[in-house]
């Protein structure tokens, strides 16, 4: 309500100033034709303007364009298409006159829109001082493509997606440029349609800290259908992003969603698509046959130990089952066996279907356009109940009046997304998720069981295994969001080139979850006889943005300048209600009351930013172009007298080409840039600064037998909690060579991020263990490169491909107190409590595992691992005490950095057919195959498990426990074809209202060269600080096929 | 450049100044939580400080397994009652609990930095927030007078036990009565001890002698007393820091003066015959279960006790640790385990043996069923049996060592959540203190027992069907601590005093004396330059 108050007022005030600017001269007509310079066809929807006027128009179908309104004298009519070398001419405009202007374009090597978003603004390509890259989301949306962050995957130098799974709309670590934190967020800042987007969980969390490790968040910009969006734009350097402050130490990812058109009348859309995925690759477990064939060969070496020993007194005590020191299994291991032989992973997994409806409808006349879109996607899972579905409509309207100099507009997404999880998909710890169990259920034992009771599934497993069809069947887990992001904007024109504009934003997402454990199953059982849950959690973002712009563009020179002040303020609230012990499993969650005992809580948080803002571009003969721009930030979440910083930008280019100098040069483009900024990272929780006193079941203690509510302080206070702060140089170089048939940009970074907040141990006695505190500085470095080129434009076929290579390299410059280092990257497993595999070190990078070096087995199968002499136990450089390795003996093992990531996407057309392609690489990165260490040890065997294949030729020992080593961390290089799609273009001579009808075939994921011995080399690890290239077994990446049409009435 | 502003139109500026302007209110970002407490609104009234000091108390569950787990760990595998053999691939745990066993701990090892760490933060934790509420008690008065100095008494013997269990593992540590964290050196042990006394003896003033049952498990002056007796009967370990005392010999209280002037074994006995006539009525439970059964809130012998109940977070997990998979149906974790040598040391005459151990044929412990490795034990399938030996602690099998279950399962569990009590001092406790003390030359006195014979006799009378013990000194002490106390969380404790702790048993070899004190661990070092290690680390 407070915005409103303040917007009103403004709007008014906008409608009484307005009046008419006089029309100085009179007006006269441009118009014209644009045509490809090699076909000589016309070409549509180019963009045609009048330098420094609003007046702006698209090409017709044929190519032809008129422009009205256009003030007398001399005017310069721009045109600019995708594809095409930007063209400009003079002409004489006399009032009421007609002027005639053709243009030929010819093609050049990127698929990039002529002119860029750059937040609070945009600008032509070539004024551009900052490291930006597009994406073509044309190019870019292809295959299943759930949402945004799918699309920016290989396409983008410097931009490194990791999914973090195979499960439909899973979540993915982004890095831009290597990331900047060690604790916080790395995570860039999304704006759609230049409103930020508060990118947290929109749905609330599973049940944590219960048996297994809950499902990972999916991602919140599932929400947005693909095929909505017009441009993606990635601001990358300081420069470029510091105009968004306290938020952009990531990079900012700008999205602009598709606008109604006049160009070729009201159209119609209407795409479609069903994709087929499986597994891509499948667990190399043992089958009923081998694992049976494995216990029944060990048995003898036992009963030969026994007896043997059953002639030493030691054996002939009481208790004589000194089994311990005998080798092979215990006979009681052949009475565990089963009879059948299944194979668990097809047994959890399927071939999955996803289908996929677009349908939008465009129009509108010069003042008034719309669009408006619906989307309904259901993307099964490869694995058992697991799921997407999204509904989605979209409404973009725009109108001008008062002449074109007030135009006001209206964005409204409206999102239902559901998701079906699996319970414990990923690393499962102690307990073990659907995925380890597939790799550990006995395989001679079947799905199910029918006795007196009835046909049940069978669960003799034994501790800690579960059936893992009845995992993935029994227990419920399911969420659902429905998020409505609006925004409205009024811009006015106060004067030539003086506009105003008022955006008001409210993003609201009501998320729900709903769990249940059925006491059916052994975990819902043990939990207590069923447990049920609930969640809600409502979180609303509203945001104000008042801007105002002045632009001005003589000739070759232009001026702009940008003032505005940014409101936002976040909101949110949790509820959560618990039942456990249900007398029957038909209520699922829907009856929580009925339990025996319940539980809720609830919480809330509110924090606010507010910000200034403001920007100037100055260019000069077209050559020369300067930006500055300036932030002052201040958020709620920091300690009282650092809430405010100053996040300040600088940048320049020179474009090169131009000089006379470089006449002769092969280059038709040459442009350097240099930038430099400063920007923060406040992904910290509100409040941190406090001395917090919670209630809860830690704070409660039983004084006689009932429970006593208790609080307990759970937080440190930190009155100097301040910004992490990224300041970024950046050097640039952009070319074009063959007439731009060719053109590339390389660049170079620097990053140095310090005030890390890092949760430190603080002397005791302190009411927590760590304080949230800035400390510690981090350094990133690397190299991007892109490159595109036209290798074919001929008139029937075209052929273009574009290269991205970037090589970063980051280090931890300082630690803080933590001279010895911190631990990361938890190792998970049966024995693995307290284990980690990587250490946060000074001069080391983020991600490098540490760790014991192993250097064989000996001859009773004990793994040796290399030890110093002033270890105890250790001879000849070996450990031979049988202790293990010590701590002291620990050395770097391997860094889960790339040493560079590359795509290759390539476009080709011939005649009706168009094939596209992307492949990606990511080369000389370590992957710590957490898996293997854990599954492929024979040990598995001695508690009636299944293990993976490898261990059965392995020396290893029988009764030796998987330890973390050298071993287990692997190369993970890889080169995947991530896409590859062919479409062909129908002719429907029949159907006179179809303008095109296109079909396709797509395929996901269907090659993956690597030597990396697990599933995928390509795995993201979720837990703890910082932590990289851990492979934790997961939800299996699929295999994708799909089919398509598209229509255009 | 001023020739292109100069065509920003009066209008124009002005509404930029509205638009700068109109914002001007917004920029207010002063954070006010809504669903925690900051303490500058809170303690105003006698159930917002309740809520503090219960708070206070729920630290204590913090030393046992299952919640943060460290001090009643380290007091048990790092002695001969217990061991957690690493079977197959459970219990490996990068080799932690075979180092606690085998105290080859250092300040950087596993064990170092994560259990050791954990009893150092969990004690300052609680002193931490005994701190923060007592500061905002002691600056003015919410409610009654009376009440309010009893709920700072209650916090300050609160905290002196945090400081106890400190003392007691590292010896020496920083002593601080005030809310803010600084970086603070460590006190000498002795003055440690000597705080601890004097806030015992000032709390002690406010504290009421009994509980009724709504409140019973808060402090009370037999708590305080206990404590002291167990300071005073250990001073010959507690008033020295590392190095000044004996590794290997017996380390006795007479000689140490403590407060009021008296020798510290007399001291040990005034504590003991207060706890004995004090009106609270504190009595031997006539069974020796009694005292550990889900319903032992009714044992007249407890003293001191951790409270729990059978409620998720709040409940008692101990069984958790040790029972087989298939034994109870929280499906427990098959781990702790006891040494044969120390099962061997009961005698099949003492009716304990029975009662805190499981040995042979396993059933479940709810159900009374047959049980197997596996679950789903088919008719003439091979049983589970626990057997005393463990051949090989790196490669133990499922059934290997002996189980505790001093703790009966409750039957109103949830989950692994018991109800049962665990007590930190009972009076069968005091009853040996006074006898050790009078060994080492305190006068014997009447309350409990005439001699030290008579007050062992006394405790081991319900166990024994015709107790034969004729004579005591200061080892049948010793040994009938482990058969009254075992997995009580007292032989660390017992075993240094004993000068024994370092000595070789099964599965450890002899160490040096330094391994009495824990080291201070390297990350408490880092964020603390001001910690000094102790000596050997």
């Amino acid at each position: 309500m407070r915005l409103v108050r303040y917007v009103i007022p403004v709007l008014a005030l906008f409608v009484l100033i307005s009046q008419p600017l006089s029309a100085q001269g009179g007006t006269g007509s441009v118009r014209g034709q644009v045509s490809d310079s090699v076909t000589k066809q016309g070409l549509p929807a180019a963009t045609i303007s009048i330098v420094g006027t609003q007046r702006t128009t698209q090409t017709a179908p044929d190519g032809s364009y008129t422009l009205t309104d256009v003030p007398a004298g001399t005017a310069v009519v721009r045109v600019t298409l995708i594809g095409y070398a930007p063209q400009q001419q003079s002409v004489a405009v006399t009032a009421g006159g007609t002027a005639e202007v053709q243009f030929g374009l010819a093609p050049q090597a990127s698929l990039l829109e002529p002119v860029v978003v750059t937040g609070y603004g945009s600008q032509r390509r070539e004024a551009i001082t900052g490291s930006v890259s597009s994406i073509n989301p044309a190019q870019a949306n292809v295959g299943v493509t759930t949402n945004v962050t799918q699309m920016l995957s290989g396409r983008a130098a410097g931009v490194d997606i990791t999914q973090n799974n195979g499960e439909p709309g899973a979540g993915a670590q982004i890095l831009i440029r290597g990331g900047s934190s060690i604790s916080n967020t790395n995570d860039p800042l999304y704006v759609i349609d230049g409103v930020p987007i508060n990118n947290v969980a929109t749905e609330p969390p599973s049940m944590s800290g219960v048996v297994g490790t809950p499902p990972l968040p999916r991602n919140p910009l599932n929400l947005l259908n693909p095929s909505d969006i017009a441009s993606i734009t990635i601001l990358k350097d300081a420069s470029a992003t510091a105009i968004y402050g306290s938020r952009a130490a990531n990079g900012v990812v700008l999205i602009e969603t598709k606008k109604g058109t006049t160009s070729g009348g009201p159209s119609i859309e209407y795409d479609s698509y069903v994709a087929a995925s499986s597994p891509a690759k499948r667990l190399d477990v043992l089958n009923g046959t081998e694992y049976r064939a494995y216990v029944q060969s060990q048995v003898p070496i036992w009963r030969a130990d026994s007896t043997a020993c059953a002639a030493r007194p030691a054996c002939a005590t009481g208790y004589a089952d000194s089994s311990g020191a005998f080798g092979g299994l215990k006979p009681s291991a052949l009475s565990g066996l089963g009879a059948a032989n299944t194979n668990w992973e097809q047994a959890v997994t399927r071939t999955a279907v996803t289908h996929n409806h677009n349908l939008s409808f465009s129009g509108g006349n010069e003042d008034t356009r719309y669009r408006a879109s619906l989307n309904y996607m259901k993307d099964q899972g490869v694995a058992l109940s697991s799921g997407l579905e999204r509904i989605q409509g979209r409404l973009a309207a725009t109108h001008q009046a008062l002449s074109n100099r007030l135009r006001l507009g209206v964005n409204v997404t409206t999102s239902r997304v559901n998701n079906q999880y699996l319970t414990f998909e990923n690393t499962g710890g102690f307990e073990g998720g659907v995925f380890q169990n597939v790799a550990i259920f006995d395989p001679t034992q079947p799905i199910t069981v029918t006795d007196a009771t009835g046909t049940h599934y069978y669960e003799g497993g034994g501790s800690s295994v579960r059936n893992p069809v009845a995992l993935a069947n029994q227990l419920i887990d399911q969420g659902q969001t429905t998020r409505t992001i609006g925004n409205a904007t009024a811009e006015l024109d106060f004067a030539p080139g003086l506009t105003g504009q008022v955006t008001v934003g409210l993003d609201h997402a009501s998320g729900g979850r709903q769990i249940y454990y059925p006491k059916a199953n052994p975990i819902g059982n043990a939990l207590g006889g069923g447990v049920a849950r609930q969640y809600d959690l409502d979180n609303a973002t509203r945001t104000l943005q008042t801007l105002l712009t002045y632009r001005r563009e003589t000739g070759d020179n232009s001026f702009d300048i940008v003032g505005g002040y940014e409101y936002n303020k976040f909101k949110s609230n949790l509820f959560m209600a618990e039942g456990k012990g249900f007398f029957t499993d038909a209520f699922s969650f829907n009856n929580i009351g009925a339990a025996t005992t319940r539980t809720d809580s609830s919480g809330a948080e509110q924090s606010l930013l507010v910000s200034f803002l403001s920007r100037a571009n100055v260019g000069f003969k077209n050559k020369y172009f300067v930006t500055g721009s300036m932030r002052y930030d201040g958020s709620s979440k920091f300690a009282v007298g650092h809430k405010w910083s100053l996040f300040p930008g600088l940048s320049a280019s020179w474009h090169l080409s131009d000089e006379d100098f470089m006449r002769s040069s092969p280059f038709s483009d040459l442009r350097v840039r240099v930038g430099w900024g400063v920007q923060g990272n406040p992904g910290i929780a509100a409040y941190s600064s406090l001395l917090l006193l919670g209630a809860g079941s830690g704070g409660s203690y039983p004084w006689g037998d009932a429970p006593q509510t208790g609080v307990a302080a759970t937080q440190n206070p930190n009155p100097n909690l301040k910004w992490e702060r990224t300041a970024q140089y950046d050097l640039g170089v952009d070319f074009g060579l063959m007439s731009n048939r060719l053109t590339g940009s390389a660049e170079y970074y620097v990053k140095n991020t310090s005030d890390l907040l890092l949760s430190i141990t603080v002397p005791q006695p302190a009411v927590s263990e760590t304080e949230l505190q800035n400390v510690g500085k981090l350094r990133n470095r690397g190299i991007e490169l892109s490159l595109d080129a036209l290798a074919i434009s001929r008139p029937t076929m075209t052929w273009r491909a574009g290269l991205t290579f970037s090589a970063d390299r980051n280090r931890v410059v300082d630690l803080g107190p933590y001279a010895s280092g911190l631990t990361s990257g938890g190792v998970s497993g049966q024995g693995q409590s307290g284990q980690v595999s990587q250490l946060i070190k000074k001069d080391l990078p983020l991600g490098t595992f540490y760790g014991p070096v192993f250097v064989g087995v000996d001859a009773q199968g004990k793994q040796l691992f290399q030890c110093t002499a002033a270890t105890a136990g250790c001879t000849n450089g070996r450990t031979t005490n049988g202790l293990g390795p010590a701590a002291a003996d620990y050395q770097v093992i391997g860094n889960a950095n790339p040493d560079f990531t590359l795509g290759f996407h390539n476009q080709v057309t011939w005649r009706k057919f168009d094939l596209s392609f992307l492949v990606r690489a990511v080369l000389g990165q370590d992957v710590f195959n957490n898996t293997a260490l854990v599954y492929s040890t024979k040990g598995n065997a001695l508690q009636g498990k299944n293990f993976l294949k490898p261990a059965l030729t392995d020396p290893t020992g029988l009764h030796e426990p998987a330890i973390y080593s050298s071993r287990w961390v692997e190369g993970g290089s890889f080169v995947r074809l991530q896409n590859i799609t062919l479409e062909y273009a129908l002719s429907l001579p029949m159907l006179r209202s179809v303008q095109s009808a296109r079909v396709y075939v797509s395929a996901d994921n269907l090659l993956l060269l690597t030597g990396y011995s697990g599933l995928d080399p390509e795995v993201y690890a979720s837990s703890g600080l910082a932590s990289r290239g851990i492979d934790y077994l997961s939800y299996p990446r699929p295999r994708t096929v799909t089919g398509g049409l598209r229509l255009m009435f | 450049m001023m020739r292109l502003m100069s065509t920003i139109t009066t209008r124009g500026a002005w509404v930029a100044a509205l638009l700068l302007g109109s914002v001007q209110a917004c920029t207010k970002l002063d954070e006010v939580p809504q669903s925690s407490i900051t303490p500058g609104t809170f303690f105003n009234n006698e159930a917002e400080a309740l809520a503090g000091l219960s708070g206070v108390y729920a630290q204590l569950r913090g030393a046992f397994p299952g919640y943060c787990c460290a001090y009643y760990v380290l007091s048990e595998i790092s002695t001969d009652e217990m061991v957690v053999p690493t079977r197959g691939q459970d219990w490996y745990d990068n080799g932690r609990w075979l180092e606690m066993h085998r105290q080859t701990w250092s300040a950087t090892s596993p064990s170092g930095l994560q259990d050791i760490n954990s009893a150092w933060v969990n004690d300052f934790t609680g002193i931490a927030n005994a701190n923060v509420v007592l500061s905002a008690l002691q600056s003015r008065t919410i409610m009654d007078s009376t009440k309010q100095a009893g709920v700072i008494a209650e916090l300050r013997g609160l905290r002196a036990f945090y400081y106890y269990q400190l003392m007691d593992l590292f010896g020496g540590v920083p002593v601080v009565t005030t809310t803010d964290v600084q970086a603070r050196a460590r006190e000498s042990r002795d003055s440690v001890f000597k705080f601890i006394e004097s806030e015992l003896l000032a709390a002690r003033t406010n504290l009421p002698a009994t509980r009724d049952a709504a409140n019973n498990g808060r402090m009370t002056k037999g708590a305080v007393d206990a404590i002291l007796a167990s300071m005073y009967v250990n001073a010959g370990v507690f008033t020295k820091d590392g190095g000044s005392f004996s590794g290997t010999t017996y380390n006795s209280c007479a000689g140490i003066t403590v407060a009021g002037g008296l020798d510290a074994c007399q001291a040990a006995v005034n504590r003991a015959d207060s706890i004995i006539l004090s009106t609270a009525g504190y009595a031997l439970a006539d069974t020796f279960v009694k005292n550990f059964r889900a319903d032992n809130n009714l044992s007249p012998e407890n003293i001191f006790v951790v409270k729990f109940i059978a409620q998720d977070g709040l409940g008692f997990p101990f069984l958790q640790t040790t029972l087989h998979y298939n034994q109870f149906s929280a499906a427990p974790w098959n781990g702790f385990a006891t040494l044969a040598q120390t099962y061997t040391a009961f005698d099949t005459l003492n009716d304990r043996r029975t009662k805190i151990f499981l040995v042979g044929k396993q059933f479940n412990v709810e159900t009374g069923d047959s049980i197997c490795e596996r679950p789903g034990c088919a008719k003439g399938a091979p049983r589970l049996i626990f057997t005393p030996s463990i051949a090989d602690v790196t490669q133990a099998t499922e059934g290997e060592g002996v189980r505790i279950y001093k703790w009966p399962y409750d039957p109103k569990h949830v989950a692994q959540n018991n109800g049962n009590d665990f007590a930190y001092f009972r009076l069968a406790e005091i009853y040996l203190i006074k006898a050790e003390a009078e060994l080492n030359g305190a006068t014997a006195t009447a309350p409990g027992g005439a001699s030290a014979l008579a007050l062992v006799k006394a405790v081991r009378a319900r166990s024994f069907a015709a107790d034969t013990l004729s004579a005591v000194d200061r080892n049948v002490v010793l040994r009938e601590r482990l058969f009254e106390l075992a997995f009580e969380a007292k032989r660390r404790q017992d075993l240094i005093r004993f000068g024994q702790y370092t000595a070789a048993w099964q599965f450890k070899t002899a160490g040096t004396d330094n391994l009495t004190l824990m080291p201070i661990p390297q990350t408490q070092r880092d964020a603390n330059s001001k910690l000094a290690q102790n000596p050997g680390y």
